[in-house]
């Protein structure tokens, strides 16, 4: 039991954080609403009161989005090879290429379709 | 090895196939090649269920002509066939009656007909090729020595026997005789169909003990000669099980009350023809099946069940026949008593005496010509007036003198009038009971009482007094009608007088089974047979 | 895999990274099915619109019976049997089963793609062929660009890459060897399956209903699997499935670092259910069921045919592999639930059809009665039982995809008419179809003289060979009340009056009819005579460890 009692306590200060955070505000903070404060925060696209069909989500915030993360994920698998270079030696290498190139296809994908370009 | 066996099963499905597949087509030309060919093939199957018997020896070994394929090698599955007295009887009862059924039902299928349910294009070849699709899986049924092939083909027969049942009305349908002959056809496929799946849990649930003992096979012979030397030991309980099984699915074909509310439905609202099938083929391979497969298999679990089976049968019996006095429809009539008797037959099976199993065995046979011919006629009858109605009959015997004349020879048939084929059969049966169980071979006797009592009503309220309207003018039996009844009226008028080449070839396999299941007749010299009925090997 | 590698090596005392070898040959049917889908991703790319169907379509066809070639080949130089063996450093096993399953896998995806290609069922707009797909699938459902999109005859080929890689994803699945791996290839086949049913080209908004019910069910499936993982590592000390066996029977030597907790029956018992949840949701059990019949009904029906088929056929590959190498060891722990999930399953799928309406849904419904009927082959746990669930899967799998291209060819004016009325009197309509459908649905019903009735057979006697008896019962039971309702259409298709403006069948061309046709052979096939494939599944039933 004593390996958990670290999770746990971090697992308490957390609650008591957010828990903390949102009260403090709510008893401190100064409150005055408008239209705009009143709308559920979705980040980055407008709230959708809108009927189906009615209007698009942006769509580019989304592709801006997927794009970071599939270069954020290649950078995470290339960190870890570029340290042990030495030991993965021609392998690593050849694997490393066949996995930037996996990506590339799609980013070719997404340059081809017009995903790049933002009007 | 000799072919004949698998010959005779392979020609009607071929027959199925190449009827199925003849070019579509309305004109009458075409009809007729179409019916001559599926008649051929039925006729051709006559003849070779012919040679099974009369190459089969009735002295010789229990299966005879046998053939063997191996099929599923995995579960032990061989498509043996082999051919006993009671299978090679009920083979050549199967088919001497298809190409009459054929004959019977010659225009059911034609356009003109009532307005079908089936696609019409094609109805006449659907309704030939399901007929022959029937034969096959039946043939293959009584003659499989495989359980597993047995039960493949009991269980499939049951897909174009709905589709007879379903596609193929007579015209005396109401105006929504379509919903009742597809709600009949459900109810058909529905029981039968649950009977069959608890059938499949025993069947595995047999291979998994005779597999567990070193005997992973499906081969009937294999078995009950593993069981009878007791090389395999089924424990009682887990026999029990397993005889339920087997017994439940065989009880809803047969039908025994009270599984049998399908009959009726299935049989009212078919064809004559296609009720002819349900009853005289079909059901009997229930029978059948119960004769070989429960008693065989599980012969101290039938020695257990039989006295409550026996109960049951005598209900059917009894019920079946009350129920017959009182419809008002003529099919619904005929099931009713078909009832009745597959009570008799039931009770001859469990009765466990050699002559009750004869019995039992002759009484498929014969209830199956003379009830094809009491169906029959009736199907002329009501084709000509367009009612099943009794109520609507009235003094055909003065305008259609044949028609009531062979309708009167099968009504006297069911009745068991002494002289003609079913008389033997349950003569034998009663007295079989009766050595083993009196009270109960009394009861039954008076069955035969019932039987007088609706097959005599039905041929007054119908043939005799005055000509009704609707019945004036009646055109009697055609060259065509004749020929199929001329056969069944001189066969229930032989088997009555000569039942001989019958037993001859029955005895054998009955005395067999009996000594499978450690049964001998209780000595007459001891009337109280009560005390030996109890008695468990 | 290179993440696996950097756990295992944290327990180590070594620091750097081993270069990792991997058998590339044996991996082939997996990488050629990959190649192809990033080449279909190319093509998609820099081909003019109107070249992409018909390249799609050869790309996915090579990719697809390349792989197939692969798995005959490496079945042939034995590696089912004697040269079973693990790869890439033991988390891929190539095996029987792996090997079995793959192949069905490829069959299942090489008909399915032939009905996505099928361009006869639409009418054409303006002289342009289109499918089942969603002209642009971005566009929103009735808006102006949707018109738009559909005026110039758009179509959306992607569904052919999708495919790829959902099928790459299912043939990892069932030749997993540990819980990443297993989870990788659970996201791979899972992902690309949410946007497949988002692009049905009718009724786009019960479409995209569907793909959201199921990439939120399926999302929360996975975080299950994972969580499972999580503790099982804890458990254990490896994620390999072999490692975590020995770890259950007390033949393995604790890990240092992970003391504390490895051997703690909670850990293993609560990381193997959830683990068992995230597979259960895939292969679609009750009570892990609720999305199967809205995501077979919205989605479009090509894809609906080749999920229902490729899909549960990997997941059941996953769920064997897992309970026969990994936890063999506690399997009177997990019996017990897997009876009570096999009974509920095989109970409320039969007994939900009935009501249905719609034969996608009643389909839906079949398919999760039959995800019962393969668990009791599953809680055998003997090889009788691993046989009769590859032979089961073989035969399921053509007869779902034949009867799903068969409702794709009965159509009125607003698309397929799946609402059953519609498919009153269709046996006098067009008589052929009918009776195929009809063969479809006796072989689901387990009628003797069908594929469906040899599987039944098979499963239910390993069940009942491996002390299942009162499951055999329940199945039995159960297969009675499914029967109800394939009779059910069989009688609306034979026995009923067709509407007056009932739907007409569509003449489909080559691609869909041999779909239908290899279906039909199939399906008489292992009916009449299975001992082949029986033989081939028994073969194959070894699992590698």
């Amino acid at each position: 039991m004593n390996a958990y009692a670290p999770i746990l306590v971090l697992g308490a200060i957390a609650a008591a954080f957010a828990v903390g955070s949102v009260v403090m505000a709510s008893l401190t903070g100064p409150k005055r609403y408008n239209r705009a404060k009143l709308e559920a925060y979705e980040c980055g696209i407008e709230p959708t009161p809108q009927p189906v069909g009615g209007g698009r989500f942006p769509i580019k915030y989304y592709l801006t989005a997927m794009l970071f993360i599939v270069f954020d994920i290649e950078i995470v698998f290339l960190y870890p090879w570029a340290v042990s270079f030495d030991a993965l030696g021609i392998f690593g290498l050849v694997e490393m290429l066949l996995f930037i190139a996996t990506v590339f296809v799609a980013y070719a994908y997404v340059w081809r379709r017009g995903g790049l370009e933002w009007d | 090895m000799s072919y004949l066996l698998s010959a005779t099963c392979a020609v009607p499905a071929v027959g199925a196939v190449v009827t199925a597949a003849l070019p579509a087509g309305t004109g009458e030309a075409r009809r007729r090649t179409t019916k001559a060919v599926a008649l051929g093939f039925s006729v051709a199957t006559l003849g070779l269920a012919a040679a099974i018997a009369a190459s089969f020896q009735p002295g010789g070994a229990r299966y005879q002509l046998t053939e063997s394929y191996s099929w599923i090698r995995s579960f032990g599955i061989d498509f043996s066939l082999g051919a006993d007295g009671i299978g090679t009887v009920l083979a050549l009862l199967t088919a001497v009656l298809v190409p009459l059924v054929m004959l019977a039902g010659w225009h059911d299928a034609d356009p003109s007909a009532p307005e079908g349910t089936f696609e019409s294009k094609r109805r006449t070849q659907g309704f030939f090729a399901l007929i022959l699709a029937v034969e096959a899986m039946v043939l293959v049924s009584f003659l499989a020595t495989d359980v597993f092939v047995f039960y493949v083909f009991f269980e499939a027969m049951l897909i174009p026997m709905y589709f007879l049942i379903g596609g193929f009305g007579d015209r005396a349908g109401g105006p929504d005789s379509a919903r009742q002959r597809s709600y009949a056809a459900v109810k058909f496929l529905l029981y039968n169909l649950l009977g069959g799946l608890v059938m499949l849990a025993a069947v595995i649930g047999l291979y998994v003990v005779a597999s567990d003992q070193g005997l992973a096979t499906f081969s009937l012979p294999a078995l009950t000669d593993a069981i009878s030397s007791g090389k395999l030991v089924i424990d009682p309980t887990a026999q029990r099980a397993l005889f339920l099984g087997f017994f439940f699915a065989f009880a809803v074909k047969a039908p025994l009350w009270p599984l049998h509310t399908w009959l009726p439905k299935a049989m009212g609202e078919s064809t004559a023809g296609t009720a002819v099938l349900i009853t005289a083929v079909v059901d009997k391979v229930g029978t059948f099946a119960m004769l070989r497969f429960c008693l065989g298999l599980f012969p101290d679990a039938s020695k257990t069940f039989a006295p409550a089976i026996l109960v049951l049968s005598l209900i059917g019996i009894v019920y079946g026949a009350l129920v017959a006095i009182g419809q008002k429809d003529i099919k619904r009539l005929v099931a009713y008593a078909s009832i009745s008797h597959f009570g008799f037959i039931i009770m001859g099976i469990f009765a466990m005496t050699s002559q009750g199993q004869s019995g039992a065995t002759l009484y498929m046979v014969n209830h199956g010509i003379s009830t094809a011919a009491w169906m029959l006629v009736a199907g002329f009858l009501i084709s000509r007036r367009g009612s099943r109605l009794i109520a609507d009959y009235g003094g055909v015997q003065k305008v259609a003198p044949v028609l009531a004349g062979t309708f009167l020879i099968g009504g006297l048939a069911t009745l068991s009038l002494p002289g003609l084929a079913p008389f033997v059969s349950e003569f034998l049966v009663l007295v079989g009971t009766f050595t083993r169980y009196p009270v109960i071979g009394i009861i039954a006797t008076f069955g035969i009482v019932l039987a007088a009592l609706y097959s005599l009503m039905l041929y007054q309220r119908t043939m005799t007094g005055p000509v009704k309207a609707s019945v004036t003018g009646m055109p009697d039996l055609k060259a065509r009608e004749l020929a199929v009844v001329a056969p069944l009226v001189a066969l229930t008028v032989l088997l009555g007088v000569y039942p001989q080449p019958l037993t001859r070839m029955v005895d054998p396999a009955v005395n067999d089974t009996l000594s499978q299941i450690h049964r001998t007749d209780p000595a007459p010299a001891h009337p109280v047979a009560a005390t030996t009925g109890g008695e468990q090997k | 895999m290179i993440a696996t590698h950097a756990l295992a090596a944290a327990g180590g005392n070594s620091p750097s990274i081993p270069a990792p070898h991997i058998e590339y040959g044996q991996l082939s049917p997996m990488l050629v099915v990959f190649g192809a889908a990033l080449v279909g991703i190319l093509a998609e790319a820099f081909l003019p619109r109107r070249l992409r169907a018909a390249t799609q379509l050869g790309i996915s066809l090579a990719g697809l019976v390349g792989g197939f070639v692969a798995v005959v080949v490496l079945a042939a130089q034995g590696h089912a049997s004697t040269r079973a063996g693990l790869l890439a450093m033991g988390s891929v096993a190539i095996d029987g089963p792996a090997l079995f399953l793959q192949g069905v896998i490829l069959l299942t995806a090489v008909l399915a793609v032939l009905t996505y290609a099928e361009g006869r069922l639409e009418p054409r707009i303006n002289g342009h062929r289109i499918d089942a797909f969603a002209a642009q699938a971005a566009a929103v459902p009735g808006g102006e660009q949707e018109r738009e999109a559909t005026r110039e005859g758009l179509r959306t080929t992607e569904i052919y890459p999708l495919t790829l890689f959902a099928v790459g994803g299912m043939l990892l699945f069932p030749a997993s060897n540990d819980l990443l791996t297993m989870f990788v290839a659970l996201e791979v086949l899972s992902l690309p399956l949410y946007l497949m049913c988002a692009i049905a080209r009718r009724r786009r908004l019960l479409s995209q209903e569907a793909a959201v019910k199921y990439f939120l069910l399926g999302a929360f499936a996975s975080a299950f699997f994972l969580f499972g993982t999580a503790l099982l590592y804890g458990y254990a000390g490896s994620l390999r499935l072999g490692e975590i066996a020995d770890v259950v029977s007390g033949v393995a030597p604790v890990t240092p670092a992970l003391a504390v907790t490895t051997q703690n029956d909670a850990l293993l018992l609560i990381g193997l259910a959830m683990v068992s949840v995230g597979l259960l949701f895939k292969v679609g059990a009750v009570p892990f069921h609720s999305w199967t019949p809205d995501v077979y009904q919205g989605a479009p029906t090509p894809v609906t045919g080749f999920m229902a088929a490729a899909t549960k056929t990997a997941a059941f590959g996953a769920l064997l592999r897992l309970f026969y190498v990994a936890f063999p060891g506690i399997r009177w722990d997990w019996r017990p639930v897997m009876w009570g999930v096999a009974i509920l399953t095989m109970v409320v799928g039969s007994i939900l059809a009935v009501t249905q309406q719609d034969v996608k849904r009643l389909l839906a419904y079949s398919s999760i009665a039959h995800a019962g009927f393969i668990l009791t082959g599953l809680i055998a746990t003997d090889r009788r039982g691993v046989a009769a669930v590859l032979f089961y899967l073989l035969a399921y799998s053509f007869v779902t995809l034949g009867a799903f291209a068969v409702v794709t060819l009965v159509r009125d004016s607003k698309g397929e008419a799946t609402h059953l009325s519609s498919w009153a009197g269709l046996g006098r309509r067009s008589p052929l179809l009918a009776a195929v459908f009809a063969l479809f649905l006796l072989a689901f019903a387990g009628i003797p003289l069908t594929s469906g009735f040899t599987g039944k057979f098979a499963v239910f006697q390993a069940a009942a060979g491996g002390g299942a008896a009162p499951l055999v019962i329940v199945g039995v039971l159960s297969s009675a009340i499914a029967a109800f309702f394939y009779i059910r259409v069989i009688v609306l298709m034979f026995f009923s009056d067709p509407q007056p403006s009932g739907p007409a069948v569509a003449v489909p061309s080559a691609l869909t009819a041999t779909t239908i046709a290899f279906g039909v052979l199939v399906t008489l096939g292992l009916g009449l005579l299975p001992q082949y494939f029986l033989d081939l599944a028994t073969k194959a039933s070894i699992f590698i460890r």
